[in-house]
């Protein structure tokens, strides 16, 4: 009775406000049977019937595989004359498949073969939803939920640190330069291995989101406090380690300390070099010395990396090579000395000569003759008639 | 956009010089309380469905909290759409400017009806388009369970869901815009759809926009960071007022299956 009465007075906010007071005290006190059918609903959702359907199907169909599986492999014993209970080991079963059908095909994958079908057929996802339809994910309408989560959770750490920042000059405090992130030897993970890590499909302008918000995110001064996001998506840059690597020189029985390089090519003249240390700067090219190359070119390709990392008369030269012409095989050689000279001086010399190009292999070929053409680019003599 | 004048002293020239409607007004008046067969007391306890005001919804916020989030500031007068005339108080320095107390009684229902819905355990979303409010639409809709989409609208995610989600998928109960319009010119989608796929929705709609396809239309400004902040945080407490009533009816009914039982 006191709720319709009071219903009239609907129209004044304030009443409204009392009178809803008055009835949460109502219907606090009640306890008798109550209108809840909105919750006695079928729980079930028609997408989680749907889901769980294909779920079984699947599962049937897995089964009548493994079935198959199992006889086939009686049927591989039979064949090759042998006990059954040897191919319970896969690797046998390859074996037995590679001789029954060899085959030469380049792609294995293109090749027959013979494998649990768990292997075979990809693994069903699992529901996104649960059993109301209610999916997991707040972003799931998006149907790139991982994508924008990963774009939220950017800005939600772009926005933490703008705070942390706000605070620490209200505090009139700096930033330690030391703590700053270091980012110089790594980049963003490209977006063939950002959809691998995100397990979504993304278009060339969403990975442009990420590389913007991204890059943001390290232009903070504060960046170094969420290093840990950060490096979820970093890569390391082009591994200098193999360059770096460089090998330690032996010892020979005089004592003296060598390294041979082999495999130096340059054209098509082959060879290798020996940098021997402490030497006199002896140089022996097949068993001559400089005077092996006609040309000056020839000699002073040679002769500039010891120049130019100032062992000239610190080391002596041993070098075979063959092939080629005396241009091809001087590069070869250059290239052989400049490698070895790399074990005899500093981390920074190795550095200056990387950066001089000496350690770098030229690859140019000759380029081959065209028909209708007097060589490769020039052409023939044009006469009028 | 939007004037930067104290908001106090605006509203105080307004209302001392502009006392009459400056746009002809079939004003929006009371909002009526839903006709039902439904009895409003069932054994003593009170129908949600019929109470006015089910979640105390009304004692959320106020015009003075309306007014100091902006969300009287529309458009310029040049880009106002004829239908919504009529929840507007005047125009100043050539700007729209919104009647907070009708804004104010559609946003208690907008309110209400969201409520309702988290109680019946459905599924709502929000959407945002404008870039500066996206992230705080997510994180309210993180924040109260619920689900959000502030990205780029593919189309047919309604429409054509079964192929978009590559299964039957559940579609939202409600959606929540908190602005209605991809850019200046150009409606959201999903407004169109959800109107095909009969979701009701609640749009905040600026002096620029249409409510047409809307269900529950809110008047208000859908640009300022801090109208939003207001709407997110409103539609959030009472989306939660909702759930707790919902887990709280789920207790109560556990308890007296429990009490059958035995």
């Amino acid at each position: 009775m006191l709720l319709k009465s009071t219903l009239k007075l609907l129209n004044n906010p304030v009443n409204r406000l009392l009178i809803n007071r008055i009835n949460s005290f109502n219907y606090g006190t009640v306890t008798s049977s109550i209108n809840l059918d909105f919750l006695k609903r079928d729980k079930t959702s028609k997408a989680m019937k749907a889901y769980l359907e294909r779920a079984q199907q699947h599962d049937e169909f897995m089964k009548t595989q493994n079935e198959e599986f199992k006889i086939g492999k009686r049927h591989l014993a039979n064949m090759m004359g042998e006990d059954p209970v040897i191919y319970e080991d896969q690797e046998k079963i390859d074996e037995a498949i590679s001789y029954l059908m060899p085959s030469a095909l380049y792609d294995k994958r293109a090749r027959p073969m013979m494998k649990p079908p768990e292997k075979i057929f990809p693994e069903r996802k699992a529901a996104e939803f649960d059993e109301t339809g209610r999916a997991h994910h707040f972003l799931f309408y998006t149907s790139k939920p991982n994508f924008f989560q990963l774009l939220y959770d950017a800005v939600e750490h772009l926005n933490g640190l703008n705070k942390f920042e706000d605070n620490m000059t209200r505090q009139q405090k700096s930033v330690d330069p030391a703590l700053r992130l270091e980012l110089s030897g790594s980049e963003w993970i490209n977006q063939d291995q950002l959809e691998l890590k995100l397990v979504e499909n993304i278009q060339p302008v969403e990975y442009r989101y990420f590389v913007n918000v991204m890059n943001r995110l390290i232009e903070h001064p504060y960046s170094f406090r969420v290093k840990d996001f950060i490096d979820i998506y970093r890569r390391p840059l082009m591994n200098q380690t193999i360059i770096l690597d460089i090998p330690k020189p032996h010892i020979d029985k005089d004592g003296k300390s060598f390294i041979t390089v082999y495999e130096c090519l340059r054209k098509k003249a082959r060879g290798d070099v020996t940098v021997r240390f402490p030497g006199s700067g002896k140089i022996l090219i097949n068993g001559q010395d400089v005077t092996y190359f006609e040309y000056d070119q020839s000699r002073e390709q040679i002769l500039f990396p010891l120049i130019f990392t100032e062992m000239l008369d610190k080391v002596d030269i041993e070098a075979n090579v063959e092939g080629g012409g005396p241009s091809g095989q001087a590069g070869a050689i250059r290239w052989g000395i400049a490698m070895g000279l790399r074990s005899f001086v500093d981390a920074d010399v190795v550095e200056k000569m990387r950066y001089a190009g000496l350690l770098q292999r030229d690859y140019r070929r000759r380029e081959r003759k065209k028909p209708g053409q007097e060589g490769a680019r020039r052409k023939f003599t044009w006469k009028k008639r | 956009m939007l004037p930067k004048a104290n908001a106090y002293g605006l509203f105080r020239i307004i209302s001392n010089n502009l006392p009459k409607r400056f746009f002809s007004s079939a004003a929006v008046s009371e909002i009526k309380e839903l006709e039902l067969d439904t009895p409003k007391i069932v054994n003593g306890r009170v129908n949600p469905l019929t109470h006015p005001d089910y979640f105390n919804v009304g004692n959320l916020f106020t015009v003075r909290d309306l007014l100091e989030a902006r969300v009287h500031f529309g458009h310029k007068v040049g880009s106002l759409n004829d239908r919504m005339k009529p929840y507007l108080f005047g125009s100043r320095l050539d700007f729209t400017i919104f009647d907070l107390e009708q804004t104010k009684e559609h946003l208690q229902r907008a309110l209400n009806v969201a409520a309702h819905t988290a109680m019946q355990g459905g599924i709502i979303l929000f959407f945002c388009r404008s870039s500066i409010n996206a992230h705080t639409v997510e994180k309210t809709a993180l924040e109260c369970g619920e689900f959000a989409h502030t990205r780029y609208w593919r189309g047919g995610t309604f429409t054509n869901s079964k192929v978009q989600f590559k299964a039957v998928t559940r579609l939202p109960d409600l959606c929540i815009f908190l602005n209605t319009l991809n850019n200046v010119m150009l409606q959201h989608t999903a407004i169109r759809d959800s109107a095909k796929m009969n979701i009701p929705t609640i749009g905040v709609v600026d002096s620029n926009c249409s409510p047409d396809l809307l269900t529950y239309v809110v008047p208000g400004n859908d640009d300022s960071p801090a109208s939003i902040e207001l709407y997110c945080k409103l539609f959030k407490e009472a989306i939660l007022r909702g759930k707790a009533k919902r887990k709280e009816f789920i207790e109560e009914l556990e308890a007296l299956e429990k009490e059958q039982a035995s």
